[in-house]
């Protein structure tokens, strides 16, 4: 299409076993998208093409991939677009334009009863309000996947009690919606996804609407499940410390478009832009920048016998060791050495730490990157 | 022309108001010169004849003509209307033989049953006090004609309602298509759906079923719709997100959601049936209706009085059990095969009652049962007659002579064109120039219709009901807002008027003024005033307390909170008050045609009762053009200072 999409793909090459490959996806509301798609209006800015044309664009040229078994997660404040994209993966909303293709097929092409069949049985979807219905008991609404596939009654309940079960709610299948807490609620919302066992979980803000102590109950869970049942993940949220929690990726979503994508690591120690740097400000970079992040070749005269670690510690797991001795830490992966990280490399870090808002962005020039 | 200074009597403006564009004077200024014109061109000008081929009313009396002198051999009415008719008819009469097979200890049975598991005790005591006095004043199969009416026009009105709305709530486009249909049969006034009907099915029960449902539908369509709008757009997308098909989204998630609004659709389509089946009474449609437009005719108070009970009591019970039904929660549905069960005893149990009571020879009430009210109350209303006879002759008199009398003869005998200005000039004062147009051609319309002088006859006696219920209205309203505890007494009371047909408000009305102008003018005020009452008090109500605090603080005195601080902020509520004030009064014209009142609403009864299309249906037309020069401007005047 247009240079600047050309430059997106460059930027996330085609991944063969992508679970989720998006393609340069546009949504655009309003009634002519044309006069915004494939016109010079196209690269201006989302108040100048209201201005012009009275279309919305809400998410613009949008390409990424999600590996599987990943938990991917877009973070974007509101208005940003995200869930826009995440409703555009499986047609809730329709897309203006672009390709979303889900092991390998492209869901854009479905029609309308490939399009069910994929929601009934790939796809699963959580949705920041619960979307219960509040005239069916608990169970009904967990079975409502199967129900309408058409699966027996007494299959569907065996399989939604099993749901129930797993989600911590026993007990609770003849209540009604109404006589749940918000977070009981949620959890329904996550048992009626979880039981069609969908190869596809889509998080839409799930936790937004739960107060902080129940929001945390619910992440853990959901880490505890998605690694239980092996699903791909793409999670929303506008909640930095949960996406950084939760995402093996991050996606920064900015004026429905994504300004960068990589790993907690990557964004905190290497934001794209002032955007993503202001984002993740308040972040303390000890407790996500790993050894590997900082690890660099040990220079000719440093003992190398200080204490070992693996690749994946935290920062700041490795300060006490640092502070018992003046030999670098070692970071070894088996019997390898990968790299050794010393006292002053974490200084750095936690220096950083301290003095917010100086732009100076010196992870970035210590040591080696380790990605790939 | 500005009105900027429209609210300078209670906001202060930066400059003092200058009188003239304050736009009060300006109304006072142009009624002044009617007045004035009225003085020197007094019986002159009367609205001229139109040409012969123009005219419209006997355009109608030659289509009727031909209808009748079509109506067995015209394709249309012999493959069409007469099938619908027959079939109608057959549904009522098929409805009623059910009603009387099951005779009246089965069909009380059965009904209070009914309520008592949808609606609980105190509504199944209420269904069968409503039985009770059905029986006992000796109008049972009055009102078993009455009901069987009533089912046969709601359901067909549910039929057709409830998908139209499902689909108006499912498409946008057809929403858009459907909603100035809808928003045009709500305008019409009741009677005028009875013309066309008489035309196409003849006198009798199928032109009013017909008439029953056209006229009851709309609401079903309109509320059904709006349930399924706002079913919780949260649950439509997880649901959709998980596969449901178009049709498994309607029947697991928009109409089990949608139940509840649903269910007051179907509430409104009982209400409006209850009130157009009595109305209906005017085109052969036999009932309780009937009963009490022939105990009207007769000046019988105490046999309109009987009918009128029964209605009523009818009509409340109707309403409360559906809106029983509706509210019930969602929890306490309970599982099918109970429910089932139940049903099935029910209708066990009115079999047996009406088997015992075919045995023990009582189907029919027995007529020794009756225990009619009819004479004492008579009695009775002598008595107060005698007491206060002598008190509202003095009244209706006064009335009469200094109020409306002098009224109408200001607006029949000015010149037309100087009425047709004034109006014009008061739409442009009130709202605009569009709003001065629209009252400018809606009267002109009356005079085209061939109606000018019973036009203004009528004009005269809605706005006096008007001004009346609108006074009325506002010091009740005032009261209401300003007393909880009477405002608690005053609430059932206006609930039950509210669920009332609009006929039974002639029966007082008669029993106190007689017969003419002055008891429709008493019935028009007292079935406008409960909206009226209700608007006024919620506005005083929705007044900040902030507002009230500070003034008071200020150290105003409680008129001077009321006369600075209340009125003004409810303004806007009351000026919506006065609007619905005017709309019921007019919606009560041809009902009180049937007392007395003349003009339009004796030309509608006049033309349904003698057949002369050309008439009824010219002075219904009228109706419609004067609700629509009132609605406008009084609702630009609200709209204004919004």
């Amino acid at each position: 299409m247009t240079s600047q999409a050309t430059e997106t793909t460059e930027r996330h090459p085609s991944n063969g076993d992508a679970k989720i490959a998006v393609r340069h996806l546009w949504k655009i509301f309003g009634g002519n998208a044309d006069s915004v798609l494939g016109t010079e209006n196209q690269s201006m800015d989302r108040d100048a093409i209201r201005e012009r044309t009275g279309c919305t664009v809400a998410v613009r040229d949008v390409s990424f991939d999600v590996a599987p078994g990943e938990v991917f997660v877009v973070m974007g404040l509101s208005g940003s677009g995200k869930s826009t994209l995440v409703r555009c993966l499986t047609r809730l909303i329709e897309p203006t334009s672009g390709k979303v293709v889900l092991d390998g097929a492209d869901i854009g092409q479905a029609d309308p009863q490939e399009l069910r069949e994929l929601r009934r049985h790939k796809i699963a979807m959580v949705f920041q309000h619960f979307g219960l219905l509040p005239n069916r008991k608990i169970i009904d609404n967990v079975a409502y996947g199967l129900e309408v596939r058409g699966m027996s009654r007494a299959d569907r309940y065996a399989r939604a009690r099993e749901m129930i079960d797993m989600v911590g709610l026993s007990g609770s299948e003849n209540s009604r919606p109404g006589q749940l807490s918000g977070g009981m609620q949620q959890r329904v919302g996550l048992a009626r996804a979880l039981a069609v066992r969908p190869e596809v979980l889509l998080f839409d803000e799930p936790f937004s609407a739960l107060d902080p102590l129940i929001r945390r109950d619910m992440q853990n869970e959901v880490c505890r499940l998605q690694r239980e049942l092996d699903v791909t993940a793409v999670f929303i949220t506008h909640d930095l410390s949960e996406a950084l929690k939760l995402g093996d990726r991050i996606a920064i979503m900015r004026d429905g478009e994504l300004i960068q994508v990589g790993t907690p690591e990557e964004l905190v120690g290497r934001p794209a832009d002032d955007y993503v740097r202001d984002f993740v400000s308040d972040v303390s970079r000890t407790d996500v920048l790993t050894v590997s992040w900082l690890m660099r070749a040990p220079a000719g005269d440093e003992p190398l016998d200080g204490p070992v670690t693996a690749p994946t510690t935290v920062v700041r797991d490795v300060v006490p060791q640092l502070a018992r001795g003046t030999a670098p830490v070692r970071v070894v992966d088996g019997d390898r050495l990968l790299g050794v990280v010393g006292r002053t490399d974490v200084l750095r870090v936690i220096a950083e730490d301290q003095s917010e808002g100086d732009s100076g962005s010196a992870a970035s020039g210590a040591g080696a990157s380790t990605e790939g | 022309m500005s009105t900027a200074f429209g609210a300078a009597p209670t906001i202060r403006a930066d400059g003092p108001p200058t009188w003239l564009t304050s736009r009060w004077t300006q109304a006072l200024l142009v009624l002044a010169a009617l007045l004035a014109g009225f003085a020197v061109l007094r019986g002159e000008h009367a609205f001229p004849a139109l040409p012969e081929p123009f005219q419209i009313g006997p355009f109608f009396d030659r289509v009727y003509d031909w209808v009748v002198a079509n109506r067995n051999t015209s394709p249309l009415f012999l493959y069409g209307f007469n099938y619908l008719s027959v079939g109608l008819g057959s549904a009522v009469i098929l409805v009623n033989q059910v009603l009387t097979l099951l005779t009246w200890p089965g069909v009380t049975v059965l009904g209070t049953f009914t309520a008592w598991r949808v609606a609980g005790p105190r509504t199944a005591a209420l269904v069968l006090a409503a039985f009770a006095v059905f029986g006992l004043t000796g109008l049972w199969s009055e009102a078993m004609t009455t009901l069987a009416l009533i089912i046969t026009s709601v359901l067909l009105a549910l039929l057709i309602g409830i998908p139209l709305g499902i689909l108006a709530g499912r498409n946008e486009g057809f929403d858009a298509a459907i909603r100035p249909v809808l928003n045009f049969l709500q305008i019409m006034p009741a009677f005028a759906y009875l013309m066309p009907m008489l035309l196409l099915f003849g006198i009798g029960n199928p032109a009013a079923a017909v008439a029953t449902t056209v006229y009851a539908f709309p609401p079903a369509v309109r509320i059904t719709a709006l349930a399924i709008r706002n079913v919780d757009k949260g649950a439509v997308e997880a649901t959709t997100s998980l596969g449901s098909t178009s049709w498994q989204l309607l029947t697991k998630v928009q109409l089990p959601l949608a139940r509840r609004t649903i269910m007051l659709g179907v509430n409104q389509t009982i209400m409006l049936a209850v009130s157009m089946v009595v109305i209906a009474s005017v085109i052969g449609a036999g009932g309780l209706g009937d009963a009490i437009y022939q105990a009207l005719n007769k000046v019988n108070v105490g046999q309109a009085f009987e009918a009128g009970l029964a209605i009523v009591l009818m009509a409340i019970a109707l309403d409360r059990v559906t809106a029983a039904a509706g509210n019930r929660e969602y929890a306490s549905g309970g599982s099918p095969v109970p429910r089932l069960a139940m049903t099935a005893a029910a209708v066990l149990a009115a079999v047996a009652a009406s088997v015992l009571a075919r045995l023990a020879g009582v189907a029919d009430w027995p007529r020794e049962w009756t225990l009619s009210a009819a004479g004492p109350i008579n009695a009775f209303n002598d008595a107060v007659q005698d007491l206060f006879g002598d008190a509202t002759a003095a009244v209706g008199e006064f009335l009469l002579g200094w109020v409306l009398d002098p009224l109408r003869t200001l607006l029949t005998d000015s010149p037309w064109w100087l009425v047709l200005l004034a109006a014009a000039a008061l739409g442009l004062v009130l709202g605009g120039w569009r709003t001065a147009l629209v009252a400018g051609l809606s009267l002109l319309g009356t005079g085209l219709l061939g109606v000018w002088g019973l036009s203004m006859d009528t004009l005269s006696q809605v706005l006096v009901a008007a001004l009346v219920t609108v006074a009325l209205g506002v010091v009740v309203g005032v009261l209401a807002a300003r007393g909880d505890t009477f405002s608690r007494i005053l609430r059932p009371i206006l609930d039950a008027m509210q669920t009332l047909p609009p006929f039974v408000y002639l029966i007082p009305a008669v029993a106190l003024f007689g017969i003419g102008r002055v008891p429709a003018l008493a019935a028009a005020v007292v079935f406008a005033l409960p909206p009226v009452i209700r608007l006024v008090e919620d506005g005083i109500r929705g007044v900040p307390p902030e507002s009230v605090e500070a003034t008071t603080s200020l150290g105003s005195t409680s008129w001077q909170l009321l006369t600075k601080v209340r009125l003004p902020l409810a303004r806007s509520s009351i000026l919506l008050a006065v609007n619905q004030g005017i709309m019921m009064v007019l919606a009560m014209v041809v009902i009180g045609a049937l007392v007395g009142a003349g003009a339009l609403g004796y030309g509608v009864v006049f033309g349904l009762a003698q057949n002369q299309l050309g008439l009824g249906l010219t002075s219904g037309l009228a109706i419609v053009c004067l609700g629509v020069l009132l609605d406008r401007l009084t609702q630009s005047a609200a709209r204004r200072t919004g």
